[in-house]
């Protein structure tokens, strides 16, 4: 059994529908994450699992994995002494458990790059990366924390932030 | 909401050891499942001499120590593969968990020993049954869930020919 990973752009996916559509000055856009696994749980995942999105966007996660319970937590020592890896000015989150079915939303407007992973599955390498605004935008701020401290699995399925802005939206496919 | 249920004892006792794991590629796991199969034949060939009544657990809910595990952490009642668990905290992580179909009535037997712990050494020797007869074995990876977070191997030994489909939904 071999399991091999690639990325699939999905260049036409739901973020860039979003982003395209002219918005009424204050009408806020939401982005729907999912949580997901394997029916045996042999795989678990954020999809997508790279996003990029306009500051003030809410993210709606939403667990829709019908055996296994999820959270969304940023990377933050505030929340288990984890490594920084959220903007400074930017305040963490944790959904805490979400049972199948279940749901969480937090608005991003610090413009940066944002990682977060699930408590229980980080390990199986769960996390996801959010790209708020742009490099050359106002307050822009690259990801930092300690790389060192993240488990290999996760650190190997987080995608470039170049890769994330250039696609809007990258889903994960491993396949055997 | 720090510390919520993922910590709470005996859930962590073995995290430490997780880091080994994460580095294992899927060729190790494969080589554990083969390893695992090994030690689910001699366990199943330990059989007849673990004999033990199975009327205190053969309808739901088995008495103490056993305990829902939808009570002990942050998972739904009935999971989908494996029914309505019960497992005496005692025993984590490799069980065994008892699993109960819709109606209360026990189907199946679950062991989850994590990965990181067979690679390290680690055996689960004369586990109890929660029935004496089993009709198949389902063996595959999970690569965790809340109260057994480490990547580890679901062993599912099924009590009659029907339990695989009670448990399925
Ligand atoms: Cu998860």
């Amino acid at each position: 059994m071999r399991w091999t990973r690639r990325w699939v752009l999905l260049a036409g996916g739901g973020g860039l529908a979003t982003l395209a559509i002219p918005r009424l000055p204050g009408a806020a856009a939401t982005e729907v994450i999912e949580m997901r696994g394997t029916p045996r749980g042999e795989r678990v995942w954020f999809a997508p699992l790279g996003l990029a999105v306009a500051p003030g966007t809410t993210l709606h996660f939403i667990n829709k994995d019908a055996g296994n319970s999820h959270t969304s937590t940023a990377y933050h020592p505030d929340l288990y002494d984890r490594p920084h890896r959220i903007p400074a000015g930017a305040a963490p989150w944790d959904s805490g458990f979400l049972m199948p079915g279940e749901s969480f939303e937090v608005k991003l407007e610090q413009p940066g790059v944002y990682d977060y992973y699930c408590l229980p599955h980080e390990m199986a390498g769960m996390v996801g990366r959010i790209v708020v605004g742009r490099p050359d935008g106002a307050g822009w701020e690259e990801a930092g924390g300690d790389a060192g401290a993240l488990p290999a699995a996760a650190l190997a399925a987080l995608p470039p932030v170049e890769e994330i802005l250039a696609a809007t939206r990258i889903d994960v496919e491993r396949s055997r | 909401m720090p510390g919520k249920l993922i910590f709470r004892e005996p859930f962590c006792s073995r995290r430490i050891q997780v880091g080994a794991v994460e580095t294992i590629d899927l060729h190790a796991v494969e080589f554990i499942m083969i390893k695992q199969i090994i030690a689910i034949a001699s366990l199943l060939a330990g059989t007849a001499a673990l004999a033990q009544d199975a009327g205190d657990l053969g309808e739901a809910p088995p008495e103490a120590p056993y305990a829902a595990v939808s009570d002990l952490v942050e998972l739904p009642e009935f999971l989908p593969g494996l029914g309505q668990l019960y497992v005496d905290p005692e025993t984590l992580p490799a069980g065994p968990f008892l699993g109960y179909d819709r109606d209360g009535r026990l189907s199946a037997t679950i062991y989850m020993p994590p990965i990181g712990d067979l690679e390290g050494g680690t055996s689960f020797d004369d586990l109890a049954l929660g029935a004496e007869s089993v009709s198949s074995v389902d063996i595959y990876y999970n690569a965790g869930h809340p109260g057994v977070e480490q990547p580890h191997v679901h062993v599912v030994l099924y009590h009659d020919p029907e339990a695989k489909g009670r448990l399925a939904k």
